[in-house]
């Protein structure tokens, strides 16, 4: 061997062991501590925040249609309901399929696709329009609050009935 | 490489074998281990930084419907409690602070928020812990599910130290795991380092076998790798070496045994010879000058070829290795005065040294070996001729010197060879080119030697050594 | 001055040592073969025979034991030099003396000369418990029975029992028995005391008469 070539293959034997020093220091250095981080994205944010709450009336053409109410801040759906129980008011030209009732009590559960909202009426005191009332308000609350549009609504009425198993959907929302 | 680097660089092939095998099971182990650890890491943050983030936005969630909007800081101090300490809340020019938190709050993070519309975390460091920033825009939906933001910001700040606790003790386990392998690795290395190493050890001896002579050496090949192959190399070497070497142990018997013949033969023609000149000598007296001057150089010529074949047997039976010491006690400064006035010499050289030196030798090597250097000092020095006998308890040393030109540099070397002659012009000395070379031999098997060196006044010296007892060889001969 | 018997095979050596012997004043008759050199010893009367070791046929050892055991005829063999073996053996085989080949006619001549002087008398007897030596008449008697003796073991034992109790070096009895000037052969004594003791002694294992001085000689017993 040439003492050229002879040099060259010493300096190539070193060449692993100094890689593996290096390689050795970057991994430990490197390690798996927290390091700062720029701004990074976490998630939708939640909602919920409303000047009043959405109610849902029948005005002179039949139709349904929403009307606010300063209330200040959204509420839960069973606020929302108790609220539409209680009627449009006198000044507002909306008229309510929903008979009065002399308590506006009402209950809401939620499961993941389902809400259910118990009202004090028999499902002889509103007509199909008044329980679209319901729904819709029930889904609208819902949906302010970051809940789904396509939430299906159940409204479980006094007195046994199958209109209280139905799944029902607002006509308005989704 | 500096020169500490250098120093620890190990030097055996063993430990250079042992250190990088560890090396690369540790490197390996390690990072095995790292990356185990680092995935784990990760997993163990991200976790965290999920729950937290996902407890904070629940929080805002649950307190955002009973929220008053557009909010007072009344409001916002509602929302910033029930989200918790380290909390900052805003609303257009309003805000609702607590804790030391908020003010690790980025302008980064903020631009963030407000330009997604979505949680927005951030990971800083401060007062050397770790911290996780979350922002939180609060947004307002429509029934039909439109969103737009509130203007409403929660930014909570929340610790992270406990995570960072966790991650060291996962690096912590994985540089144990790491350091775990050293042992093994360390003793798989020494068994990996020994399986190439005997078969280098056992070549080694070999080759240090034939370097001392045993031309048999050979190492058996293992295996079909490099190393057998070099076995089978020095193997070959070897074979060769021997070889050859057997061939010129032949050729040098050959050229022994030759010279052994020749002169056996010469000497019954020398015999005849030798008989003869002395007739022709005896009738000299009665010869013409001319005549009478060819018998006697046929008589000095015919004893100096009979000098020159004896010399040449004893050569022959030194190189035999046939030569027998006859060993017994006397005096060496006696021995030295009646070699010298057996040969006519006394009167030519001076000998100094106390009488009671007593060596045990062989005599009459001892003679040929003083009569050849005197002689030779006589042939080519100048008077005076001195030899000088001492002793210490171990050996007795006779100098013989003389006083003229001295040994040129280049002929010292070379004076004990055979038929060496330091001048052309003395070829025609009558010595036989042999003297110097037996006296030689004869010191050697006594156990002793010669040397030759020019003595302080500028003649030659030479230096016998004899030890005073050679061993006793061989006793001396008694009567019964 | 004396008749001496040559062995030699090689011719020319032969006849060149049978000129110079010639020259010296002596009678040499001459022999090719062990065979003939003891056939010739019988048919006439030689005083010495110089005898060459390398012979073909019988050996010039061979030889050398055959004269010994007729006689007292002395033998100078002429071996090859420092031929130890030769040496040994021709002198275990009752040769009185030997020169180195090629031998110069002169040292030969006096080394014959001196073997032939060994049988020079002188006068008196000597007596010594069973042993008596009759230094005129040459001869020697044990229980009053002859000995024969050859002429060089005759003149080592006048030599020492001239003096008896005083030590002989080996290096004195070669200069005064074989007339060797300077680094005679020690082997010489060493062979020729064996024989003698072989002749003269009861036990030659426990001498009585040549005994060994160790590291010095031989004296005379008994004293």
């Amino acid at each position: 061997m040439r003492p050229a070539q002879a040099v060259r293959a010493r300096s190539a034997a070193r060449v692993p062991l100094g890689l593996c020093a290096l390689v050795a220091a970057a991994l430990l250095s490197s390690g798996c501590g927290l390091h700062p981080t720029g701004p990074t994205d976490g998630g939708r944010a939640p909602t919920g925040v409303a000047p009043g709450m959405t109610l849902y009336f029948v005005d002179g053409d039949g139709e349904l249609k929403a009307q606010q109410r300063e209330s200040g801040r959204l509420g839960s759906v069973s606020d929302a309901v108790s609220l539409l129980l209680t009627g449009p008011g006198p000044t507002s030209g909306l008229r309510t399929e929903i008979a009065p009732v002399p308590t506006t009590r009402v209950a809401v559960t939620t499961a993941p696709d389902v809400l259910t909202v118990v009202v004090p009426l028999s499902v002889d005191e509103v007509t199909p329009q008044g329980i679209d009332q319901i729904v819709c308000t029930a889904l609208g609350a819902h949906v302010q609050q970051g809940g789904s549009t396509g939430t299906k609504v159940q409204v479980r009425f006094t007195l046994g009935t199958a209109e209280s198993e139905e799944h029902r959907t607002c006509p308005l929302i989704g | 490489m500096s020169p500490v680097l250098g120093r620890l660089r190990p030097r055996g092939l063993r430990p250079r074998l042992v250190v990088a095998f560890v090396l690369v099971t540790v490197l390996g182990a390690a990072a095995a281990a790292w990356a185990g650890a680092g995935s784990a890491a990760t997993a163990l943050v991200d976790g965290a930084q999920e729950r937290i983030t996902g407890e904070v936005a629940d929080r805002v969630g649950a307190a955002a419907p009973e929220l008053a909007y557009p909010p007072d800081q009344d409001a916002l101090d509602r929302l910033r409690r029930d989200v918790g300490p380290n909390t900052l809340v805003t609303y257009e020019d309003m805000r609702s602070a607590d804790g030391t938190g908020p003010r690790l709050v980025t302008d980064a993070l903020r631009g963030a928020v407000r330009e997604r519309d979505r949680i927005t975390v951030q990971r800083v460091a401060a007062d050397g812990r770790p911290w996780l920033l979350v922002g939180v825009p609060l947004m307002i939906t429509a029934p039909d599910g439109g969103r737009t933001p509130s203007g409403i910001e929660v930014y909570a700040v929340r610790d992270l130290s406990g995570v960072q606790d966790q991650v060291d003790a996962l690096t912590r386990a994985a540089a144990g795991a790491s350091a775990l392998a050293l042992v093994p690795a360390v003793l798989l290395a020494l068994l990996a380092a020994r399986g190439v190493l005997r078969p280098v050890r056992d070549l080694r001896d070999t080759a240090r076998r034939l370097a001392s002579g045993d031309l048999g050496a050979r190492t058996a090949p293992q295996g079909a790798d490099e190393l057998a192959e070099l076995t089978a190399t020095v193997n070959e070497m070897a074979e060769s070496v021997q070889t050859s070497m057997a061939g010129m142990e032949r050729m040098r018997a050959d050229a022994r045994r030759f010279a052994s013949d020749v002169s056996h033969e010469l000497r019954t023609p020398l015999s005849t010879l030798t008989a003869v000149v002395e007739v022709l000598a005896t009738a000299s007296d009665r010869m013409e000058p001319d005549d009478r001057e060819s018998v006697g150089l046929a008589v000095t010529e015919t004893r100096r070829l009979v000098r020159l074949v004896e010399d040449l047997m004893e050569v022959s039976r030194f190189d035999a290795g046939s030569v027998r010491l006859r060993v017994e006690e006397f005096d060496a400064v006696g021995a030295v005065r009646d070699c010298l006035r057996a040969r006519g010499w006394l009167d030519r050289v001076e000998l100094e040294g106390v009488e009671g030196i007593t060596l045990r030798a062989d005599r009459r090597r001892l003679d040929v070996v003083v009569a050849n250097l005197v002689g030779n000092a006589l042939r080519h020095g100048e008077p005076p001729v001195r030899v000088r006998v001492t002793a210490t308890p171990d050996e007795v040393r006779i100098e013989v010197t003389d006083d003229g030109p001295g040994l040129p540099e280049e002929v010292r070397p070379h004076v004990f060879d055979r038929f060496y002659k330091a001048d052309t012009a003395r070829a025609r000395t009558p010595g036989s080119g042999l003297g110097l070379a037996i006296a030689a031999e004869n010191a050697r098997l006594h156990g002793g030697g010669i040397t030759a060196e020019n003595a302080g006044g500028g003649g030659a010296r030479f230096v016998l050594r004899l030890p005073r007892d050679p061993g006793g060889q061989e006793k001396q001969e008694e009567g019964s | 001055m004396a008749a001496i018997l040559l062995i030699e095979d090689d011719p020319l050596v032969r006849r060149g040592l049978q000129l110079a012997l010639s020259r010296h004043g002596h009678g040499v008759g001459a022999a090719d073969t062990g065979e003939r050199g003891l056939r010739e010893l019988e048919s006439a009367a030689y005083e010495l025979v110089v005898l060459d070791l390398m012979l073909p046929g019988i050996s010039g050892l061979e030889v050398c034991r055959r004269i010994r055991a007729s006689g007292g005829v002395p033998v100078i063999m002429l071996t090859a030099r420092g031929d130890d073996f030769d040496i040994v053996s021709g002198l275990e085989a009752g040769a009185d003396d030997y020169v180195v080949k090629p031998a110069r006619p002169t040292v030969l001549d006096a080394r014959i000369r001196a073997v032939l002087r060994r049988s020079t008398p002188s006068d008196g007897l000597r007596v010594h418990r069973d042993l008596s030596i009759d230094t005129s008449a040459l001869t020697v008697t044990l229980h009053g029975e002859p000995v024969a003796l050859t002429p060089t073991e005759l003149r080592l034992l006048l030599t020492l029992s001239r003096a008896p109790g005083r030590v002989f070096s080996r290096q004195q009895l070669l200069e005064e028995v074989w007339e060797h000037d300077y680094l005679g052969d020690s082997r010489l004594v060493d062979n020729c005391v064996q024989r003698l003791r072989a002749k003269i002694e009861a036990r030659p294992s426990a001498p009585e008469y040549v005994q060994t001085v160790r590291g010095f000689g031989y004296r005379f017993g008994p004293v």
